[in-house]
């Protein structure tokens, strides 16, 4: 059976390494590497994120894209043939919704993949809920899901209802 | 001397302000009459309403240039006359240029394709321009880049306009569709689902999210 996978993708910081690596049962793939101008932490994501996930018989692959514009030729790369996209942004971070926004709608007008956005630390209050966040992303209620990265049942949380809706739709 | 200096220095004065030497446009001519600009040129063409902020916008940002203001000259032909008062226009596309510079880091990606969610024109002068010359592609879709493409524009301009747009609600991202590629993952999701929550939640747990 041909394996599967996923897109994580999201700004810098938004949490997408760390989902991979909550979710994953393999040693995760990073490519992170000092980054080179201000953005907030000292390493980032330059190329993707790697970590698989065996279901049944079904191997499914989690790929982390860059956060940062200058990677952008990855985002179609990855997404290409793509089961769904879960794009993570940080729910005490508000201005980084615009980007997410941006990077949301170019893959989703350029890939028919199915999406969700989780909005990540949800444990760690003052935070945006998922229920605020949908209208400025313009998207269905159902399809924003709040999360805390580093919990593995909460971090599935986005990717079971990513598939929920893909079966109901 | 600068063009907002030298605008409104030369608007109150009838005739056509030539601007050359510049980087990144051709030759320009801004034809005055009674305080108000009423046709611009690039080259030997006149441009309409929405090339024409866009013309004006890049002439404030240019750095370098020669000018030459000719009295009395008048336009040969202007098949859409402009009718701006110099000083809201400079104001018009100062503001426009300052809003830009703060959305920089949000505006779509140029490749981003867009649709109308609802046909209202815009109340601002600056969108309603845009709007009329954009919206007939906006019904079937289309990016910031091809549409640059089709209304002689600078990309970044047109970025710009559909970040505005999307803001309002008129237009959103189209979402891509595929029907055998659906098809293919909802059976993919099925499989896959049952699995997913029996390894997180155990066989036959109550699953909430």
């Amino acid at each position: 059976m041909e394996p599967l996978k996923v897109v994580v993708a999201g700004p810098v910081g938004a949490g997408k390494s760390t989902f991979i690596r909550t979710l994953s049962e393999t040693e995760v793939v990073d490519t992170d590497a000092l980054a080179s101008e201000e953005i907030g932490k000292e390493t980032t994501t330059v190329a993707m994120d790697y970590g698989t996930l065996h279901l049944g018989d079904q191997l499914l692959y989690l790929f982390g894209t860059p956060g940062q514009d200058r990677f952008d030729f990855m985002w179609d790369v990855l997404s290409e043939g793509a089961l769904g996209l879960l794009m993570l942004v940080r729910g005490d971070k508000p201005e980084d919704f615009g980007s997410a926004r941006r990077l949301l709608d170019y893959i989703t007008s350029r890939h028919p993949v199915p999406y969700v956005l989780g909005v990540t630390r949800q444990d760690q209050p003052p935070v945006w809920g998922p229920e605020e966040v949908a209208p400025f992303f313009g998207v269905p209620q159902e399809r924003v899901v709040g999360l805390n990265a580093r919990d593995p049942r909460s971090a599935v949380g986005p990717l079971v209802r990513l598939l929920e809706l893909m079966v109901d739709e | 001397m600068s063009l907002d200096d030298l605008l409104p220095f030369l608007s109150s004065r009838d005739g056509a302000l030539e601007l050359f030497n510049l980087k990144r446009l051709p030759q320009v001519t801004l034809y005055f009459q009674k305080g108000k600009l009423n046709c611009v040129y690039l080259g030997n063409k006149p441009v309409d309403a929405l090339q024409a902020r866009s013309v004006i916008g890049e002439l404030i940002n240019a750095r370098k240039g020669s000018f030459e203001f000719i009295p009395g000259a008048r336009a040969k032909v202007c098949p859409e006359l402009l009718g701006w008062p110099v000083d809201r226009m400079l104001i018009s596309v100062t503001t426009t240029y300052d809003e830009y510079a703060q959305v920089s880091d949000r505006l779509p990606h140029p490749e981003t394709v867009f649709k109308l969610t609802h046909i209202a024109v815009p109340d601002d002068t600056r969108l309603s321009d845009f709007w009329k010359r954009a919206h007939i592609y906006l019904q079937n879709g289309i990016s910031a880049k091809d549409l640059a493409s089709k209304l002689g524009m600078p990309v970044d301009h047109a970025r710009f306009y559909l970040l505005k747009l999307q803001q309002l609600g008129a237009v959103s991202a189209a979402r891509a569709h595929n029907a055998p590629e659906k098809k293919r993952r909802t059976s993919a999701a099925a499989r896959l689902l049952g699995s997913l929550k029996k390894r997180f939640f155990g066989e036959g747990s109550a699953w909430s999210h």
